[in-house]
């Protein structure tokens, strides 16, 4: 077998959590393309709707259907009833799951205060999104897994999570909790033959001008730019494939060089307003 | 119980600088005598300049009613290093503390850099931090007891931009530390490095633009002073930090903790 071949996810299951856009969305489709079945989860109904119809109306080059299946299930991660629901619809839809994409998390309310004025139920939101929700998909689909005789977890750290920020303690905290929750989820299972890693993607805006607007295109990133969704899916792939089966516990970072120098070392100081400036 | 003040005094104890002629390693030096050792000073290049620059470190250190020494060295000649501690044991009494804090600053597109500058950079930066420690310990573990303290810039554990051979030298000088540490743990000789961010006096950052760029990023918004950089060198050098070796602290006002 080839290199290449054991890219192939065909005949598998993954599940990818905040699907409805951006990264989530990327990242399903590629996961789609590479041969997996998907499981696309989050909480607005119509925007995994949209990731499914994209991932069922994939075609090869030569115009023909792929032919992958979809499962857009309603999920907030945050609540471990509908977490465990999700992943029983998915179980009695496709019979297995060999791939959880934790992707889920975001901004959430009380992001870019001081610590003094964060509330009790703001730090809850926050950690719960960005870290407990992690932890709820991880204990409802172990299982599965290990009855499967093995899988492939990829959990969705940031930058945020290896270094920290003014005023950013929800996201920091929280990414920075994950990547020792996934080094331990390696040390667990790693003779069940589950493997557990980490993305650590750098500034991806998406289709959204107000955010490359505030990070000015990236000028302050090395390669002077900011990233492309469609540039995770590839290593998405990569960590969910055979060709990663000896990787573990790790994070594989994709920021194009941001973290190699941290942004004034470099002398890619950042050129977005600091705090206390205008 | 010792008092904190008497733990970090180094009354009775003697030193070695090398590399007195910047701003950093020139503060370290003046610390360590107003912490209470003698020290011996020396520069890393053998230029005039820094002659100078070492001989008015002794002078302070003189002044503080410490004994010192100025040499003019080659850091990185293994004969004038040896000779260096030998004069300093003599001259001194004993060697209790050798820091290194060569630095010679470097930054140049990696396709203009001629073989000869890259092996200068590693030589002075990497090359004479060996010599130093293998001189040192040849008087230290037999003694049974010593610390070296090497002053790393924070382009050891980052990359910048045309810094290919000054960061590979720095790195270099950082993981050596930690496997001295190692080798010399159960002889009484600790190996630490302290981490200086960006600080006053420091070349590298002698480009006004650049400056104005880094006290707009930086978390407390300006520079390090040498002397901030010096303190932590004291502590390490004392008694207080004898069970602390391999490690590397780092003086960064929280630059490094920042995406």
């Amino acid at each position: 077998m080839g290199v290449l071949d054991k890219l192939r996810l065909n005949g598998k299951v993954a599940i990818v959590t905040g699907a409805g856009r951006g990264l989530g969305r990327a990242m399903a489709l590629a996961l789609a393309e590479a041969g997996a079945d998907v499981v696309a989860a989050a909480r607005t109904q119509p925007q995994i709707e949209e990731t499914a119809e994209q991932v069922r109306a994939l075609r090869q080059g030569s115009g023909q259907a792929l032919g992958r299946k979809c499962l857009a299930a309603t999920t907030d991660v945050t609540d471990p009833g509908s977490v465990k629901a999700m992943v029983e619809a998915a179980v009695a839809q496709f019979g297995r799951i060999d791939i959880l994409v934790n992707n889920a998390g975001g901004a959430t309310e009380g992001m870019g205060k001081p610590l003094e004025e964060i509330t009790d139920h703001e730090w809850r939101v926050g950690i719960d999104t960005n870290l407990s929700g992690t932890m709820y998909c991880c204990r409802a689909v172990i299982p599965h897994m290990l009855k499967q005789g093995g899988g492939k977890i990829i959990n969705i750290t940031s930058g945020y999570g290896l270094r920290a920020g003014r005023n950013n303690f929800l996201y920091t905290t929280a990414k920075a909790g994950l990547i020792n929750f996934t080094r331990s989820l390696a040390l667990t299972y790693a003779q069940a033959n589950v493997q557990a890693n980490l993305i650590a993607p750098g500034i991806f805006p998406h289709d959204n001008p107000a955010l490359v607007e505030y990070w000015r295109g990236g000028q302050f990133i090395p390669m002077g730019r900011l990233g492309r969704d469609e540039e995770l899916g590839p290593l998405c792939v990569f960590l969910a494939s055979d060709l990663s089966s000896y990787m573990n516990g790790q994070i594989v970072v994709l920021d194009g060089g941001g973290l190699a120098g941290g942004q004034a070392p470099t002398g890619f100081a950042p050129v977005v307003p600091l705090e206390g400036e205008p | 119980m010792t008092a904190p003040e008497e733990q970090l005094s180094l009354r009775g104890k003697t030193a070695l600088v090398i590399g007195a002629s910047n701003a950093i390693g020139r503060a370290v030096a003046v610390a360590l005598a107003e912490a209470g050792a003698d020290v011996a000073v020396a520069t890393t290049l053998a230029s005039q300049g820094e002659e100078v620059a070492a001989n008015s470190c002794a002078n302070e250190i003189w002044a503080l009613d410490r004994k010192s020494f100025a040499a003019r060295i080659d850091a990185a000649s293994e004969s004038d290093v040896d000779a260096l501690v030998q004069r300093a044991v003599s001259e001194l009494g004993r060697l209790d503390v050798l820091v290194n804090a060569h630095d010679l600053p470097f930054a140049k597109p990696l396709t203009d850099v001629a073989p000869a500058e890259w092996r200068r950079v590693l030589e002075v930066n990497l090359t004479a931090v060996y010599l130093a420690c293998r001189a040192a310990a040849a008087v230290m573990l037999p003694q049974g007891r010593g610390r070296i303290i090497n002053i790393v810039s924070l382009l050891g554990e980052r990359g910048m931009v045309n810094g290919g051979p000054y960061c590979a030298a720095k790195a270099g000088v950082l993981n050596l530390t930690r496997a001295l540490a190692l080798e010399w743990a159960r002889s009484g000789v600790t190996v630490n490095a302290v981490v200086a961010g960006w600080t006053e006096g420091q070349e590298l950052i002698a480009d006004e633009e650049l400056r104005r760029q880094l006290e707009r990023y930086l978390p407390y918004k300006r520079l390090a002073q040498p002397r901030e950089i010096a303190t932590m060198a004291v502590y390490l050098a004392s008694d207080a930090a004898e069970f602390s070796t391999g490690q590397v602290v780092w003086v960064e006002g929280g630059a490094l903790s920042h995406v």
